[in-house]
């Protein structure tokens, strides 16, 4: 067997082209090509960012964000994958809500938030709830589609082996359907990143979305930068951090999915 | 008698109008015997199947299976396609039925570690099936079955999606397990040469609605093996059952284009 080449030689495209856009960047702000007032350097936007780390400004807002994400995603994670449970094991009940979805479902999910404060107390939890919206639907599909996709003479067989119930429910359609599942929940995990900045940015103080709009408000443009760079790499770490836990759990989709 | 399908009729709806699947079978299976259902596509022989199995329902008649060892299944079927559960190990699947009747864990994994040895799979014990052949697949849908100790093994088709050499493998594999093992089988497969190959009597069945047709004893000695396809009395003998069955297939062939 040859030896298989390094991960670098695999994926350089995926590194030089980040790389030269930055390079890029930084070149045409230092001679003036890009305005530095908007398009700071990234070398700038760096140093920003580190002084936004030290002083503590950037954890002050973090941890808002990141408990946020935490509470809605639970919430979207747990009643989307029972609706969509329910939905997949249900016909009637799928036919009833799938048109409430549909309509539901394309709208952006920051309009909720005078709606939702309207229904449950107004801060956190109406932040919380209306950052869920999106996530749960998503996940509520997603969940739906994977009961639904599993073969009927895989089912078939497992009832002809004994597996009634509950037994059925636990050994047979809830691991067929994961693999769906998780892909729901990494893309609702997604989302509610998404949707909790814009929800920050119209109607919180603090928070990562809040910091951007923020420096935005005040013309401090490096800390803007500095704060996209920090949402953006947030959004690589959880979706990774997913993918990472699907291949723990899913050896026998791995495969599938990596061709 | 093992097995007794008293006249035994399947009728279903099709859009509107009756379609009767089986028209009063009755067959009689001896302990231990090897009995092949032959018949052209449409003649009822996996409906047949699914009503011994109990994975549907007859409309009117008898089938009666003699228990001879309490706590056994009275069934276990080996699907056409398999029919594994894609996210259980080889292992997994083939404990699957004895896990549902709550045999001990020791007891259900000495049980399969057996019965894979007996298929030749005991090296892929920790595989998932989508690792697999399409050939080992079906052996672990074999073991499965049998690690069940059925009072009767029930067989769709087994290898009709196999390539020809790994299926000729496969029958003498099959035949070197029931000779070991001396289950009583019912084979359903619409090829003549593997029901000669393969059974104790031949079923005829005919075009639908399925009725049987005629039984023929298949006497040409025990062990077999691909060598008696050299045989005359094989030749008569084939010859004989297939000028039945082409005029079965033409009649189904007909009905099938009359409007």
């Amino acid at each position: 067997m040859s030896r298989r080449p390094g991960w670098l030689a695999q994926h350089w495209l995926a590194v030089a082209s980040p790389v030269a856009l930055l390079i890029g960047w930084e070149v045409a702000s230092a001679v003036g090509l890009l305005r530095e007032a908007f398009f700071p350097r990234p070398s700038t936007v760096l140093i920003h960012l580190r002084r936004l780390v030290t002083d503590g400004t950037l954890l002050a807002h973090a941890l808002p964000t990141l408990s946020r994400i935490g509470g809605a995603f639970a919430l979207a994670a747990i009643l989307g994958v029972a609706t969509g449970l329910a939905m997949g094991l249900w016909r009637r009940l799928r036919e009833g809500l799938d048109p409430v979805f549909a309509v539901i479902y394309p709208i952006p999910s920051v309009l909720f938030l005078p709606l939702v404060s309207f229904l449950v107390p107004r801060g956190e939890t109406a932040l919380i709830v209306t950052t869920a919206a999106t996530s749960f639907f998503l996940v509520a599909f997603t969940t739906t589609e994977g009961v639904r996709q599993i073969d009927p003479l895989v089912v078939e067989a497992a009832r002809h082996y004994g597996a009634r119930g509950r037994r059925l429910f636990t050994a047979v359609l809830l691991p067929g359907a994961l693999p769906f599942i998780l892909t729901g929940l990494r893309l609702g995990l997604g989302y509610a990143l998404i949707v909790v900045v814009a929800v920050e940015i119209v109607s919180a103080s603090r928070g990562l979305g809040a910091l951007l709009w923020l420096s935005w408000q005040v013309l401090k443009v490096e800390d803007m930068y500095a704060t996209f760079l920090v949402i953006a790499a947030l959004g690589a770490v959880l979706s990774y951090g997913l993918a990472v836990l699907r291949a723990r759990l899913l050896p026998w989709a791995q495969d599938v999915a990596e061709r | 008698m093992k097995v007794v399908v008293d006249d035994v009729s399947v009728a279903f709806d099709s859009r509107g109008h009756t379609v009767v699947a089986l028209d009063r079978i009755s067959l009689r299976v001896a302990a231990g015997e090897f009995l092949c259902v032959v018949g052209p596509s449409g003649s009822g022989k996996s409906t047949l199947l699914r009503v011994v199995a109990g994975l549907l329902r007859q409309t009117s008649g008898d089938v009666r299976i003699e228990a001879a060892r309490p706590g056994a299944p009275l069934t276990a079927m080996v699907f056409q396609e398999h029919a594994l559960l894609p996210w259980r190990t080889v292992l997994a699947n083939v404990v699957f039925g004895l896990e549902n009747r709550g045999v001990s864990r020791a007891e259900r994994e000495a049980r399969a570690r057996d019965m894979l040895a007996l298929v030749g799979l005991s090296r892929f014990a920790r595989h998932y099936p989508h690792q697999l052949s399409g050939g080992m697949k079906q052996r672990v849908g074999i073991a499965r079955a049998l690690a069940n100790d059925p009072e009767v093994l029930l067989m769709d088709e087994p290898f009709a999606a196999l390539d020809a050499q790994t299926r000729t493998i496969m029958q003498e594999e099959l035949l070197r397990i029931w000779a070991s093992l001396g289950t009583t089988v019912i084979y359903v497969t619409h090829s003549l040469e593997e029901a000669l190959l393969l059974g104790d009597r031949v079923v005829l069945m005919t075009a639908r609605p399925g009725r049987v047709s005629q039984v023929f004893p298949v006497d040409l000695g025990r062990p077999r093996g691909l060598e008696i396809r050299g045989s005359p009395a094989y030749g008569v003998l084939l010859e004989k059952i297939w000028s039945q069955l082409r005029d079965e297939v033409v009649r189904a062939m007909d009905a099938d284009r009359d409007p």
